[in-house]
């Protein structure tokens, strides 16, 4: 399919997807940088607190990066995903509750889908699939018994 | 129903992942199992109760530093100790937009206590539409910050000063630690005490925040 690759994008990205826990690390890079906006205080009053008030930079900035390499090397999920979460909760503490608990409750869930996250999986059949499956098993199952 | 999948799951537990090969078929693909994420979600969200918990009873302090939005603070009263003021021009990111007609920079007037006990502090935050409101230290117990810096456009309240020196070059303040620039017109004192504190501020920072009987919420009108 070389002649259409507008086309081609949207299956491209959507297997590319597949093989990484998407939306869990964008989650977390996106609750990371909500906070970030929310604060701004400037570089001097940041250095007259010291290190206390450089946390407060630190925590999101890290899951911003969990976040980022969660979604780009998705073999480490497990490790940026335990880093995120302890970074969201301690953004309550350091960076005005957490970008006001919004970017908190991102990243925290965006930490949890990304550590629950499994590769290779079956495809998501819904109940009435399932069923219908079944009940077709049990239709061979009595074809075959006489 | 589930036995099959969670056999698979218990197999895949491997953290390779088959990356560079392209996918021989495309149906299987990565997907979130939620009692796995749960094993995640449940301390997670025990643990950020008991730091709520904790902040609204007073025990934790938190930091803030909030800058770029305007925001409206009230407090019954308050009381300091190294107090200093003095004014400053606070410019926005480029496009921001809260400038307004303002060209992107505003007059303010940056205030800094080295220790501050406010009564029924009362934050609200213009969410467009929506304010979040900030409600702590209603309570017997107040909210307690350190190294308090406010950049204010706007500051009301009765206020009485403590060993005041008024004319103080900006830069040479000494009573709580933060200077201005040179050859602007400041104020120190060693307490102040306002009454009916109501000001509009562009950036605060503290180093730490005591706020006990936090409520966090949602509201149509501000403080």
């Amino acid at each position: 399919m070389p002649d259409s690759p507008r086309q081609d994008v949207r299956p491209a990205f959507r297997q590319w997807r597949a093989h990484r826990p998407f939306w869990g690390g964008l989650l977390l890079a996106l609750g990371g940088a909500e906070i970030l906006l929310t604060e701004k205080a400037s570089l001097k009053v940041v250095m007259h607190i010291g290190m206390q008030g450089l946390a407060g930079y630190l925590l999101p900035a890290m899951m911003l990066l969990c976040g980022l390499l969660t979604i780009f090397s998705p073999g480490q999920r497990l490790f940026y995903s335990i880093i995120g979460i302890l970074c969201s909760l301690g953004t309550w503490l350091t960076s005005n509750l957490g970008g006001f608990f919004i970017g908190l409750l991102l990243g925290a869930i965006g930490s949890c889908l990304s550590f629950g996250w499994l590769p290779d999986q079956e495809p998501r059949r819904g109940r009435r699939q399932r069923r219908k499956e079944a009940r077709a098993a049990g239709n061979v199952q009595e074809a075959v018994q006489p | 129903m589930a036995s099959s999948s969670d056999v698979n799951s218990s197999a895949d537990h491997t953290p390779g992942i088959p990356e560079s090969d392209s996918a021989p078929d495309p149906a299987r693909r990565g997907r979130v199992r939620l009692r796995r994420a749960a094993v995640m979600a449940v301390p997670a969200v025990a643990v950020a109760a008991a730091l709520a918990i904790m902040t609204a009873e007073g025990a934790l302090g938190v930091q803030f530093s909030i800058s770029g939005m305007p925001f409206t603070v009230t407090a019954k009263s308050l009381d300091g100790t190294g107090f200093e003021q003095f004014g400053d021009l606070d410019s926005m990111i480029p496009d921001s937009p809260n400038a307004g007609d303002t060209g992107g920079q505003v007059l303010i007037v940056t205030s800094a206590m080295k220790n501050a006990t406010l009564d029924s502090l009362c934050q609200s935050v213009d969410l467009g539409g929506t304010n979040l409101l900030i409600k702590a230290g209603s309570g017997s117990s107040k909210v307690k910050a350190s190294d308090l810096t406010t950049d204010s456009t706007e500051l009301s309240g009765d206020a009485s000063f403590n060993n005041i020196e008024i004319g103080n070059d900006a830069s040479t303040l000494t009573k709580a630690g933060v200077k201005g620039k040179k050859g602007v017109f400041s104020q120190q004192a060693d307490t102040v005490h306002i009454d009916n504190l109501r000001q509009t501020n562009y950036a605060t920072t503290a180093g730490v925040f005591k706020l006990p009987g936090l409520k966090l919420s949602f509201s149509d009108s501000g403080c």
